[in-house]
């Protein structure tokens, strides 16, 4: 089951792969990706699926509004809030 | 004006007093200005040095550090210290020269993407590309850096555009919101939750001490009478001599702060996170407890542990709006008679010296002592064994578990605060990852104590293979380690060994009266282990102790 995240993005150097790469590090994957913008504008539109089999996507949200260069988040979930994890011990 | 001039006359502005750093080629137009600078810089002898510096510095003063290396390999060595930063919250500002932008992306002489490499463990970057943003890169830094959650940032600075010419003088002024206040619904479920608790638990993080709510932490604890745990960087949150403190839970916790946590039935987490080595196996913590999650990061909630009440904001305002009218008397003496049945035991037969001893002993002579440290064994016998009465007292690398730590971070805290005693408690091991810095120690004749606890292994490492990999011994032995105390010595440095217990006392007060620089080497037995200990993937109330305990 896809989640759909809609982000307003500033246009400028890194947005882009710093925010997929936390989508990624955080444990989702990217099944699709939208971008849209408007050269007059300093900000990009960016809708993207997403997938995890365990992973909270609330918590996944909260962390990319964290980025300064996104101003907007919009999360579209699939389903219920996933379980938390149960597993913790990194080693 | 050149870019390097404004970058430094901007940290000026920012109120920055000092940098650690290293020069090199790309980076020689800052070091060039600071020439005519009164900023202070301090010569490292290893960019990991300088980054934990400034990240130790950062601790004690509440202000970001400051730390500056050149391209390629200069700015990978931060690499580990920004790491470090970012798991422990601490807020620095790292600078790094870069090839002039036209050789970028063309593998340049001493060219690497540190603004890419860098993107996990940064809280933002920056890669400068024109001399016009340089004033507002550093003023979005600082307060990046520092606002919230705290963080590094790293400021990426080629070489053209520290060389560009620009007309700009006037320094960017950056906005500063006030920090939000908790949610009426949740903290009014908070207070409910509270109120009904029978057996509460405070269980309490480095948060506290970041959000500067030690004071409103302590009115608090104090009022409600909640017994109180602490996480490695919780230590200190109170003062752990208070008798509400029980201890610190997890992996190298007390028994009594664990059963008291397993056996809790509201768990008020207050600048803590739920990390592994806290909670041990994450669905057996605390497993009768609602939970209550204080914190400056909305991304923490529920991460973990699913929330009961979520009160986010500013740590001040939300501890004094909680419920202090508690009837939990039996708690209270259930938690106290556990913490003193299961009291730390200093008698250990023979006349080899005895770690966790030695450390109190210490602690004790030196109230004030500011103790940093390195990874490892004798990293657990600080937490353990050492009394704190303010979290900036206890610097160690949490999160990451970098060692190398100890001595760059004593170097820090002393530059922060010249007129503090700060002693570095290190290993074997981990005094060999920095060992160059103590050449800055002699270069800027900072009195730093160093205690070097020496079981000539990589102890816990060894301990873990002992107790988990059938005694099948790989790679720990350091038997060949150097003559420390010659070592030591010839970077003019005062050193002395101390190898049996009736020893101990003679070089406590050496090393805790020496007026610079000193080495106590002190040699104890190779299989000493950390006591207890919940094995990885165990519930904290599976605890492993001392087989003659």
């Amino acid at each position: 089951m896809n989640h759909t995240l809609k982000l307003t993005i500033q246009r400028v150097e890194g947005a882009v792969i710093r925010t997929l790469g936390l989508i990624e590090r955080r444990g989702f994957s990217v099944t699709s990706i939208n971008t849209a913008s408007d050269e007059a504008s300093p900000h990009m539109e960016m809708t993207l699926e997403i997938h995890s089999p365990q992973r909270s996507v609330e918590t996944l949200a909260r962390h990319v509004e964290k980025l300064f260069d996104v101003s907007d988040v919009h999360l579209i979930a699939a389903h219920a809030p996933a379980a938390p994890m149960k597993e913790s011990v990194a080693c | 004006m050149k870019g390097a001039q404004l970058l430094v006359k901007a940290l000026e502005q920012e109120g920055v007093e000092t940098i650690f750093g290293y020069p090199g080629g790309a980076i020689m137009p800052v070091y060039d200005a600071l020439t005519e600078s009164p900023l202070r810089h301090i010569l490292t002898r290893h960019e990991q040095g300088a980054v934990f510096a400034a990240d130790a510095y950062a601790r004690v003063t509440g202000r970001p550090g400051v730390c500056m290396a050149t391209s390629g390999p200069g700015a990978t060595n931060l690499v580990t210290g920004i790491a470090n930063a970012f798991l422990d919250s601490v807020p620095i500002v790292a600078i790094t020269g870069q090839v002039p932008t036209g050789l970028m992306g063309t593998d340049a002489f001493q060219e690497v993407d540190i603004f890419g490499m860098t993107m996990p463990i940064v809280k933002h970057s920056y890669l400068i590309r024109s001399v016009e943003d340089i004033p507002r890169i550093i003023g979005e830094a600082f307060h990046v850096a520092r606002e919230g959650r705290p963080g590094p940032v790293l400021i990426d600075l080629p070489k053209d555009v520290a060389n560009a010419e620009t007309e700009l003088a006037a320094l960017f002024e950056m906005p500063r919101p006030g920090t939000g206040a908790a949610d009426p619904a949740q903290l009014a479920a908070a207070r409910q939750l509270i109120r009904s608790a029978r057996r509460p638990v405070l269980y309490v993080g480095g948060g506290v001490g970041i959000a500067g709510a030690v004071p409103e932490f302590r009115a608090y604890a104090q009022a409600s009478g909640i017994p109180v745990v602490a996480t490695l960087k919780g230590l200190g949150a109170v003062p752990t001599r208070d008798p509400h403190f029980i201890g610190m839970l997890g992996m190298h916790g007390t028994v009594a702060a664990n059963y008291t946590v397993q056996e809790s039935d509201l768990l008020i987490c207050v600048g803590a996170r739920f990390d592994d080595r806290a909670t041990g196996r994450l669905d057996g913590f605390a497993p009768n407890a609602r939970v209550i999650h204080m914190d400056a990061d909305a991304a923490e909630i529920g991460k973990l542990r699913q929330t009961d009440a979520a009160l986010l904001g500013d740590l001040r305002t939300a501890l004094p709006a909680l419920p202090t009218d508690l009837s939990i008397s039996d708690w209270q003496r259930t938690c106290r008679q556990r913490k003193t049945a299961h009291a730390w035991r200093y008698d250990a037969p023979g006349d080899g010296i005895y770690m966790p001893d030695m450390l109190r002993r210490i602690s004790a002579a030196d109230r004030d002592l500011t103790i940093t440290c390195d990874v490892g064994q004798h990293q657990m016998w600080v937490a353990q064994h050492c009394q704190f009465d303010r979290p900036d007292q206890h610097l160690t690398s949490a999160g990451l578990g970098a060692m190398g730590f100890g001595v760059p971070a004593g170097i820090g805290a002393l530059i922060a605060n010249p007129g503090s005693r700060v002693l570095t408690v290190s290993g074997d091991g981990s005094i060999m990852m920095n060992i160059q810095e103590l050449a800055t120690l002699r270069r800027y004749d900072l009195p730093l104590k160093i205690l070097l606890v020496d079981n000539a292994s990589l102890g816990m490492v060894r301990q873990w293979q002992e107790l988990f990999h059938n005694e099948r011994y790989s790679e720990v032995d350091l038997s060949d380690n150097p003559d420390f105390v010659q070592v030591a010595k010839s970077f003019g440095i005062d050193a002395f060994r101390v190898t049996r217990r009736d020893e101990v006392d003679g070089a406590i007060e050496r090393l805790l009266h020496a007026e610079d620089a000193i080495l106590a080497h002190v040699c104890i037995d190779p299989t000493a282990n950390v006591w207890p200990l919940v094995p990885p993937g165990q519930t904290n109330d599976v605890m492993m102790e001392e087989a003659s305990a």
